[in-house]
């Protein structure tokens, strides 16, 4: 079994996976709730609830597995890109885990993680497919030939989507997360009540910096008190413009580019209307949509592993290659 | 009895391998390469890790990041290898190496961090109130040997040992060793983040 390990950004994720891509375990403990507070994610509170919850987590995976150290073959961990700090807090347990018995590290890149949980069973996914990763740090269209990989085809210029839709709960005084609020109170709402354009950028890249400031506009013009009762129609038309864009996008580039499947994952791709909108693509399963463990380790059984004790100096990445 | 001590709080890096109060290896290195010290100075000291049978972690106060590091590396140990751990303040450690001397940590952003009344703070280094003619060790007096000894204080050169917090003095102090889970980092000092939630400048 491969022990996988998920610190990145503010979920604290420990997952057991077989060789054949079995998911044994799944432990996520989301710091959402910490952040909240705050309206995002803080880097130095991150790190420090990882530390906090990196050994409970991990042994919590083992007991739902019922499985011990001894049964691992392998440590998986995150090695970015994501928040350095909280990387390094994974990256050390994983390190440790690792070498206390003297086991393989396998580093795996988080985008590929994302990818990889569509090569999770049942379910599992062949390639080739054109990849959609949308996320609260990443929008990227992903050409996959093998589960070893994939070629960047098209990325955000500016925001993120899943940055979008919580800039945009933000304006609408909806907190943080702010994907999963839009979503439910936009199904309340009218999605062409209100005209949001998105920026046509060239290729098959996204920009939606634009659609935000469209937003801020269109509160201000609304009258004192107006805003509470159009709130679920802007909701409605902010993630109408969002979804419209990712989906636009990513059929021009599955045609152009001749791919004959199409996928979605990352923590947009359990946004409802996206995945009304592209019932015909192979969806990563809602659970493992957003930040987890399982999707590290499913990367894993296809990267490369570094055996022991080559790995013990290995740093972690902030930013994507 | 023997005790895997370590200590990633402050840029220099500290290991060592103690065995019934005798020190079997000891090691410096970068906070990064902690696991790395660990399997050379085990290997060193001819101890096989599964013969090691405690754990003695500095706690800080340091960088956020190394201080992290080792009481991660110490976590996970403990419960890999099934063996109890013991926190040790990076401040004691380097007051241990230096009997009579007062410790000061580099803690940036202008401050440092140092026992009051034996007590871990954080303070400007203008307002340690420094005795002429007693010495002062760690990065943090390193780094304001002007402020100390423009008012009597004595601090040792750059390159002197006594800078450095060694990982026997961990083993040394290390008392009261128990379940890894309640080592908790001396951070002593709140995000910025939560100082604006508070101070009300963050507004959500
Ligand atoms: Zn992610």
């Amino acid at each position: 079994m491969i022990l996988g390990l998920e610190t990145s950004c503010d979920e604290t994720a420990a997952a057991l996976v077989t060789a054949d891509g079995e998911v044994r375990a799944n432990v996520v403990a989301s710091q959402a709730e910490l952040h909240a507070r705050y309206g995002g994610v803080v880097p130095e509170v991150a790190s420090r609830r990882h530390l906090e919850l990196v050994a409970p987590v991990v042994e919590r995976a083992l007991a739902d597995a019922g499985a011990g150290l001894a049964d691992v073959d392998a440590v998986a961990v995150t090695r970015g890109p994501g928040l350095i700090g909280a990387l390094l807090v994974g990256l050390s347990a994983a390190k440790t885990l690792a070498w206390s018995r003297r086991l393989p590290l396998v580093p795996v890149d988080h985008l590929h993680g994302h990818v990889a949980s569509l090569f999770l069973e049942p379910g599992s996914v062949e390639p080739p497919f054109l990849c959609l990763l949308a996320t609260g740090g990443h929008t990227l269209l992903l050409d996959v030939q093998d589960r070893a990989g994939y070629r960047v085809v098209g990325t955000t210029l500016d925001d993120a989507a899943g940055e979008a839709f919580d800039k945009g709960a933000r304006l609408l005084g909806l907190g943080y997360p702010g994907g999963a609020a839009i979503d439910r109170l936009a199904r309340a709402g009218d999605p062409e009540a209100f005209s949001l354009p998105v920026a046509r950028v060239p290729g098959f890249d996204f920009s939606f910096s634009g659609l935000k400031t469209a937003l801020v506009y269109a509160v201000r013009a609304l009258e004192a008190g107006e805003l509470e009762r159009r709130r679920a129609d802007l909701a409605a038309s902010y993630q109408r413009a969002i979804v419209r864009a990712l989906v636009g996008r990513t059929r021009a580039a599955a045609e152009a580019l001749g791919a004959q499947k199409v996928a979605v994952v990352g923590g947009v791709a359990s946004n409802s209307e996206l995945r009304e909108s592209l019932a015909d693509a192979e969806l990563a399963p809602l659970a493992l949509c957003t930040d987890n463990a399982a999707m590290i380790a499913s990367a894993a059984r296809f990267a490369t592993a570094i055996p022991f004790p080559d790995y013990l100096a290995l740093d972690a990445y902030a930013s994507a290659a | 009895m023997t005790i895997l001590a370590f200590d990633t709080a402050t840029d220099v890096a500290t290991v060592a391998v103690v065995r019934d109060g005798e020190v079997l290896a000891e090691r410096r290195s970068r906070a990064i390469r902690i696991l790395h010290e660990i399997e050379s100075a085990l290997a060193e000291a001819g101890v096989e890790r599964g013969a090691v049978e405690r754990l003695a972690v500095g706690t800080g106060p340091g960088s956020y990041t190394g201080l992290r590091m080792g009481l991660i590396t110490a976590r996970t140990l403990a419960f890999a290898l099934g063996v109890p751990a013991a926190g040790v303040s990076t401040l004691d450690a380097l007051a241990a190496g230096s009997p009579g001397a007062t410790p000061v940590i580099d803690a940036r952003r202008g401050e440092i961090f140092t026992l009051q009344d034996g007590q871990p703070s954080v303070l400007a280094p203008e307002d340690l109130p420094v005795v002429p003619g007693s010495l002062y060790v760690g990065d943090g007096a390193v780094r304001y040997r002007g402020v100390l000894e423009d008012r009597g204080g004595t601090v040792p050169g750059e390159e002197s040992e006594a800078h450095v917090p060694w990982a026997r003095h961990h083993a040394a102090l290390a008392a009261d060793f128990g379940s890894a889970e309640r080592l908790e980092p001396l951070y002593l000092r709140v995000p910025d983040a939560e100082v604006a939630v508070q101070e009300g400048r963050l507004r959500i």
